[in-house]
């Protein structure tokens, strides 16, 4: 009888990640057990300290030198890239949360039909799905688990850990039912389309390299030649599948609906949790397995790139929906990291793309979770105000949110003194380094368009006359306004001064992605 | 000889991608999703017998695991909203566009 | 064929079983007269003329059949744990532990919810 050996883990270096799996268990443990006053009162602090723990082990990690070898057998990389974007992460999480605890967004009995007396029941007696916590932690926990995933398998499982707890909580929105329930269908049968994509294209890969370890696909690139045919499709396949996961064209066709649908605060999280978890695992896939193919994969990124940038920027002028507008504005974004993203070359102009993208991830990321938890402020009768035109005047009625929201859209624009600046600037610099120049004006073009629509609503909200019936501001939680507080803070200080979080991630950015 | 095996999995999922863009119905919609999985099942055990690891038949198994789930939280979404409209066409769930 | 006679010999007891259990019953066991047990057996619907279309079914059977679905796929890594424990060793058993007791929390969930309740 042959023992096999049992396999080494590194349980510290994935701690954080057992951290968030280990909460959203107990929190299925408290949905069972404790009674319904209660859970509430159990989830909030297990949630929140959750994260909180993670990301302190995430810092301990980074303290304690970033290691340079995949953990668990090869499946999983803590690499330099890996802890900055988990450290992201869990703070857009964390803030996300306070957002999604905040107040009743959720509906109060998922099962029961909209309008029915079962509804109205549920209503009265006060029930909650506090499911919502296990569920947005079992998201989150998809989120470090993908990008981290250092083979084709860990990164589908991922991407499923992920995705299914946030079809649901699409679904979950307390007023505009049908939209929410529309959204959750959309976003459940596109997603997983895509993911099949994905899977076909990692089987066809592992047809290739006879592994779906990312670094044995890269070597075996040097020494299969001639079966180019199960390896370019297969790279094709396993980008759809990624592509959509970020809400590139031509695969963006969900991103409004889905970002409409959603109740608001997991369209924060969705817009920036889910965006970094996916451009994480997007570089890690173009980069490490298939990196040495860039000649063959860069100009079909750089019509992704362009089409996302010029779809995003255009269509977003046209929309009459807050909401949708902020989701073709985050295709827009996500066509300008795209450009970082081409922009491969030796490892030191790596390290310096990789840097950019990074940063830019984390400042979209808090900038759009600030603008969100605005919308969320600004209510109707019938619940959130979503037109434009509601948003009329808002900055004569209550100037202090409709200044804050303007500094949002300035740094989604990415004007100078704004963390949005310091993030494009570096994006697009690295991408002139790239030999990317006719890219980046096409980006400068894009932004150029997109700050129209950001000025629009503006000019909206400053100078034109209030409705007489217009939507009420609703006086903000501690939960939301310490949202709005945080985003605006870390959006002013990191566009003056950048440096800190930039150095931080042109020091994890580095080490590029272990092999 | 696994070519044979390969060629009827790129015609499954096929099948299940035409599948999804002509269908109407939810439900189909998402039997021919949960078809293009099984297709890439079907590779991914040829393609383990044709490198002689088994791999590929693991991942097989995580695989159908992660379709039973999709499953359940797909049938939920579709049956919830079969139970607001009286009907599970996906062009009839329209109120979401431009 | 050596390999086969153990597979052989419990189809023998199997079928011997049977047949031994269904020939005995009605010499032992009460009878009761119930109009239901002399239904035709349909997975414990009641046997009625389908409408037109099919017709629907309550949507408890729906749950029934996705909580059949999630706790059955589970199995699929019992097999080749079952197959490889002894080499596998105490790591193993220590996974599948963790495996189950993760799967119990979710099967905890759903009986305190009345997931497994009928009516």
């Amino acid at each position: 009888m042959n023992t096999i050996t049992a396999p080494a883990i590194e349980y510290l270096q994935l701690a954080p990640l057992l951290i968030v799996f280990g909460a959203g268990i107990l929190g299925v443990l408290v949905e069972a057990f404790a009674p319904r006053y209660l859970r509430r009162a159990m989830h909030i602090p297990l949630t929140l300290l959750s994260l909180a723990g993670a990301f302190a082990l995430v810092i301990v990690q980074t303290i304690k030198g970033v290691p340079t070898k995949p953990s668990a057998m090869g499946a999983v990389a803590v690499d330099g890239p890996t802890l900055f974007i988990w450290g992201t992460i869990l703070v857009l999480a964390f803030i996300s949360l306070l957002l999604l605890n905040d107040e009743d967004h959720f509906v109060p009995a998922a099962s029961a039909v909209p309008g029915s007396a079962e509804e109205e029941r549920a209503l009265i007696e006060g029930n909650v799905h506090t499911e919502v916590y296990p569920l947005a932690l079992f998201a989150i926990g998809g989120m470090l688990l993908f990008p981290a995933s250092n083979d084709l398998l860990i990164m589908f499982v991922a991407l499923e850990v992920m995705s299914l707890p946030l079809y649901l909580l699409c679904g979950l929105a307390r007023r505009r039912r049908l939209l929410s329930q529309e959204s959750a269908m959309k976003y459940f049968l596109l997603g997983a389309f895509s993911s099949a994509f994905f899977l076909y294209g990692t089987a066809l890969l592992y047809g290739y390299a006879g592994s779906v370890d990312l670094a044995k696909i890269s070597t075996a690139l040097s020494a299969n030649v001639g079966q180019d045919a199960l390896l370019f499709t297969g790279a094709a396949l396993l980008g759809v599948g990624l592509l959509f996961k970020i809400g590139a064209a031509p695969f963006q066709a969900w991103k409004p609906d889905v970002y409409q649908g959603a109740p608001t605060p997991v369209t924060a999280l969705m817009a920036s949790g889910t965006l970094v978890a996916a451009f994480g695992a997007l570089l890690r896939v173009f980069w490490v397995a298939i990196g040495e193919l860039d000649w063959d994969w860069s100009p079909i990124m750089w019509g992704v790139a362009i089409l996302t940038m010029v779809v995003g920027a255009i269509l977003a002028i046209t929309q009459t929906d807050i909401k949708r507008m902020l989701a073709y504005s985050s295709i827009a974004h996500a066509g300008f990291l795209l450009v970082g993203v081409v922009a491969i070359g030796d490892a030191k102009q790596n390290a310096t793309a990789l840097a950019a993208i990074l940063f830019y991830l984390a400042v979209y990321g808090i900038a759009s979770i600030g603008a969100f938890a605005i919308v969320t402020m600004v209510r109707d009768a019938g619940g959130e105000a979503w037109h434009l035109s509601r948003w009329a005047g808002l900055g004569k009625r209550s100037p202090k949110l409709a200044g804050l929201f303007a500094f949002f859209l300035l740094a989604f624009a990415g004007i100078p003194l704004t963390s949005g600046f310091f993030g494009k600037y570096a994006v697009f610099q690295a991408a002139v380094a790239g030999g990317a120049v006719q890219l980046v004006v096409v980006g400068v073009v894009a932004s150029a368009v997109a700050a129209f629509f950001y000025v629009r609503v503006i000019v909206l909200m400053f100078f034109n006359d209030p409705a007489p019936d217009g939507p009420t501001v609703v006086l903000p939680s501690w939960g939301t306004a310490s949202v709005v507080g945080f985003a605006a803070l870390a959006t002013v200080v990191l566009g003056v001064f950048p440096q800190p979080v930039l150095d931080l991630a042109q020091s994890a950015a580095g080490s590029l992605f272990v092999r | 000889m696994t070519t044979h095996y390969l060629i009827l999995s790129a015609l499954l999922f096929a099948i299940g991608g035409i599948g999804v863009l002509i269908r109407r119905n939810a439900i189909v919609v998402f039997m021919c999703v949960e078809l293009m999985l099984n297709a890439c099942n079907l590779a991914f055990v040829t393609f383990a017998r044709q490198h002689g690891n088994i791999e590929g038949q693991v991942i097989a198994f995580f695989v159908m695991i992660v379709a039973a789930a999709e499953v359940v939280v797909g049938l939920a979404i579709i049956v919830t909203i079969f139970r607001t409209r009286r009907s599970a066409s996906v062009d009839d769930a329209s109120l979401l566009k431009y | 064929m050596e390999l086969y006679a153990p597979i052989l010999v419990l189809a023998v007891l199997a079928a011997g079983f049977a047949v031994f259990s269904v020939s005995v019953a009605p010499f032992t066991g009460p009878k009761r007269w119930n109009r239901a047990k002399l239904d035709a057996y349909e997975c414990g619907i009641e046997p009625t003329p389908q409408p037109v279309g099919g017709g629907r079914f309550p949507l408890k059977y729906m749950i029934t059949a996705m909580l059949f679905i999630v706790f059955d796929i589970e199995i699929i890594f019992l097999y080749p744990w079952a197959v490889a424990f002894d080499q596998l060793g105490v790591f193993g058993l220590i996974e599948m532990v963790l495996f189950i007791v993760t799967v119990l929390v979710a099967y905890a969930y759903v009986w305190r919810r009345r997931g497994l309740d009928w009516d």
